[in-house]
Formats: structure tokens, C-alpha cells, sequence
């Protein structure tokens, strides 16, 4: 007999064995669980109306993939823009550039449309084998407020399984976890998967809104050449590549990428082929998501500071300088808040409906007083930010 | 195809669980317990 088959193993070890899975069993599911409550987004003044994406997709009513559509309305009648963050919750700049919209922004002239959580599915879970936390905290003058990571792509526990390879609505051939990406899934199928479902829904928003301008925000890995960047279906590239002047005109570098017509499914392809809108893309530089990265923890994604990337930039490796600094989250929100005011400022020059809105801080403004100085306090408001 | 996918994993938590109690080496019994832990998390949709 060998020695291990003697072994100690009785029913009670057994049974107590199940009673230490169990416990376990019972924090992890908390903790997975916490992952689908929202945190707060305190609508601001400048908020006029609070819906749903299914409101223009009803299949979308009661799933995961349904989330709040924020709408700011001016007294005076104008164009309609739709800014969308958290197409990807694991680009957080996206998501809190929304965020900081809705509490601190207000319309004078036609609407503004903002999704803040575009891909509220992925915000429920973290990618695997990334080492990603669940939350991050942005500190405001009232104390730390909590925000969600997520992950690229749709929850699986929601969309289930991933084909070897996807192919979208639009015809385009994709890896198989593509599938749950929202950003190749435009311009969705109504009896498509969630995902395609999802799309389908922002793409009716567009439709039914008549959104003449759609901003998707975005971030980027620092090796990935895309990065702090504007990529415009070509109906709107002259307002990209003039935005692009005045900022860089203002101390801001930024690029401008035409929307390639043999990539399908991705918001300034799809929304500019299949809406009426001016579609576009923005990207700025999230050290959390590339792969030279180090440690990965809430303050690399909130600080943007790590030493391999100092190194990588040392290499020529990168698309965007890193200095010792590194990206913080300040500077990555007031790029993507400093673009969007600039491509609507330009939209409206030579649009007959513009969209005029006031309280939006620039990127020298968000450095100056962080990022929290623009958001509500983590308790119940009383004020605007 | 969820369903499907519940069944088997269930099957196997079940057959698990016999073999933790019928298990007499205690290491055995501890690799099954942990194997338990994802299992279940994939079966009730949690993770």
C-alpha cells in the first residue's frame, strides 16, 4: 500500500471540507455579485430627462445590456450629439468622461445624448488572466468615490458561447471572443446575440434621435499606434482633422486616423455607413491595458505611472511618449473632454443646428484641480460638482 | 445551450462531492473540495 492511500481522509474531514468550500463559496459570490450594482451617477443640472437604451429597442428591456441613457436639452433648438463612454469598461477614461459630462455639463442650444455605461453586460465582470481589481477610486474634495473596471467585452455569464469565429453583421471575419465586443458588433442584428442586440439599439438611438454628431470615447494600450487619436468615418473627417488643429493650436497633440472601409462593425465605420451621423472615435493612452505593463492594480489605472512602460518609451516601443509621470486619469478624462467640446465647437461652425454646451473643463483645468473637482462627492448631492 | 452546459457541470459537482466522501486520502479530498469552488460559482451563473 502506498503511503499517501492510507491517507487521514474520513467523513467528517470530508464534511468539513465542504463546510470550508461552501465559505469560500459564499465571499466569492459576494464579491462577483457586488459586481453587478451600478455606482452612482448623480445626474447634474444641466440633466433634462433620464431613459433607457430599450426605449428604442425593446427587446433590450429587462437584460443585462440594457443601461441609462442620459439626455442634457437646451432652452434654445439645436443639433443633436450623442457621446458614448464604456463601450469598453475597461477603458475607464471613457466611462468617466461620460460621467463627469452628466454631473457638471449643461446645454444652451439643441441636446446632448450620453451613455455613460454603453456596455453595461461588460461592467459586471473583468477580463480573465488580466489581474484586474473590480473597482478603482477617484478622490473628489469630499472624500474617495468608487467606480467600476470591467472587462472588453460582454459578460459570458450573459452571452454564452464564443464561436471560433465570429462573424458580423456587417460581413467581417473576427476571432471568436470578438463576439462579445461591442465595438465590432455595429451595426448590430435585432435577432442577434446580446451584443449585436446592444448594438442594434445604440444604432436605433442614433436613428430615431436624429444624431447628427456621435462621439465614441475610447482608450489604448501605450503600444498599440492608434492612441491619442481621432478616427472619423470619412463624412466627418474634416471636422476631426480641423478639431485636431485647434488643439493642438491649444498645447494638446493629438492625431487624426481615417475610418477604414475593410474594417466592419466598429462605431465610425458602421454609424456613418448605416446613420446619418458624423461618426467618430477618440483614444487616449490607459497603461492598465497593454501588455508591457507591470503591476496591475487600482492605482496603475488611476496614477498611470509604471516603470516597464518609462523603459518601453526608452526603446522606442510606444506610440505615445511616457515619462516617469506616466498617463494619470486626470490627464487621460481632460484630453477626452477638451476633444469633445473642440468637435463640437468645430461641428457647430459649419452645422445649421449646433450643439452648444458650457461647464465642461479642459485638460489644463482637470490637471490643475483633478478630475474628482468635476465629479459629485461619493454621497448624495446637494449641488453641481 | 446554457442548460446543457448547467447539467453537465452540475453532473460533475455531483460526482465530485461522492468521491470527497468516499475519498480516504485527505489530500484527495482537498483537491476535490477546491475543484468544488468554481464549479458551483459556473453553475449557479455567478462567475
Amino acid at each position: 500500500m502506498k503511503g499517501g492511500e492510507r491517507g487521514y481522509g474520513r467523513w467528517w474531514t470530508a464534511l468539513g471540507l465542504l463546510i470550508a468550500a461552501a465559505a469560500v463559496l459564499l465571499v466569492a459570490s459576494h464579491s462577483f455579485l457586488a459586481m453587478h450594482v451600478d455606482p452612482p451617477i448623480y445626474p447634474g443640472q444641466g440633466v433634462t430627462h433620464v431613459g433607457a437604451l430599450s426605449d428604442y429597442f425593446d427587446r433590450l428591456a429587462g437584460t443585462p445590456a440594457d443601461t441609462p441613457v442620459y439626455v442634457l436639452e437646451g432652452a434654445e433648438p439645436g443639433g443633436t450629439a450623442l457621446i458614448l463612454g464604456g463601450t469598453h469598461p475597461n477603458e475607464p477614461a471613457a466611462s468617466l468622461t461620460a460621467i463627469a459630462l452628466i454631473e457638471g455639463a449643461t446645454v444652451t442650444r439643441g441636446r446632448l445624448i450620453v451613455i455613460p455605461r454603453a456596455n453595461h453586460s461588460a461592467f459586471t465582470c473583468t477580463d480573465p488572466q488580466e489581474g484586474y481589481p473590480q473597482t478603482y477610486t477617484i478622490e473628489t474634495p469630499a472624500g474617495p468615490r468608487e467606480f467600476r473596471y470591467g472587462s472588453r467585452g460582454t459578460n459570458p455569464v450573459h452571452q454564452w458561447p464564443d464561436p471560433v469565429i465570429y462573424i458580423n453583421a456587417a460581413g467581417q471575419s473576427l476571432a471568436g471572443a470578438e463576439v462579445r465586443n461591442l465595438n465590432r458588433s455595429y451595426p448590430g442584428a435585432p435577432d442577434g446575440n446580446l451584443t449585436e442586440r446592444l448594438a442594434y439599439a445604440i444604432v436605433e438611438l442614433i436613428r430615431t434621435e436624429k444624431v447628427d454628431i456621435a462621439i465614441d470615447l475610447h482608450e489604448a494600450s501605450p503600444e498599440y499606434p492608434v492612441i491619442n487619436a481621432i478616427v472619423a468615418h470619412e463624412d466627418a473627417l474634416s471636422v476631426a482633422a480641423e478639431a485636431a488643429l485647434l488643439l493642438e493650436f491649444e498645447g494638446m497633440q493629438i492625431g487624426v486616423e481615417r475610418s477604414p472601409t475593410n474594417l466592419r462593425g466598429l462605431s465610425h465605420r458602421e454609424w456613418g455607413d448605416y446613420t446619418d451621423a458624423l461618426a467618430l472615435l477618440v483614444e487616449a493612452p490607459n497603461p492598465a491595458q497593454g501588455r508591457l505593463r507591470g503591476r496591475t492594480n487600482a492605482e496603475l489605472i488611476v496614477e498611470g505611472v509604471d516603470p516597464y512602460y518609462v523603459r518601453a518609451a526608452e526603446r522606442g516601443l510606444l506610440y505615445v511618449p511616457f515619462l516617469e509621470q506616466g498617463h494619470p486619469m486626470d490627464e487621460r478624462v481632460g484630453r477626452h473632454l477638451q476633444t469633445v467640446a473642440m468637435l463640437l465647437e468645430v461641428y457647430n461652425t459649419y452645422a445649421d443646428a449646433d450643439v452648444v454646451m458650457v461647464g465642461v473643463p479642459t485638460l489644463a483645468s482637470v490637471l490643475d484641480h483633478g478630475l474628482g473637482a468635476y465629479l459629485f462627492p461619493p454621497a448624495a448631492p446637494t449641488d453641481s460638482p | 445551450m446554457t442548460l446543457i452546459y448547467q447539467i453537465i457541470a452540475a453532473s460533475v459537482i455531483a460526482l465530485i462531492v461522492w468521491n470527497l466522501l468516499r475519498e480516504k486520502r485527505l489530500a484527495e479530498q482537498m483537491a476535490a473540495a477546491l475543484v468544488l469552488i468554481p464549479l458551483i460559482l459556473r453553475v449557479l451563473m455567478l462567475k
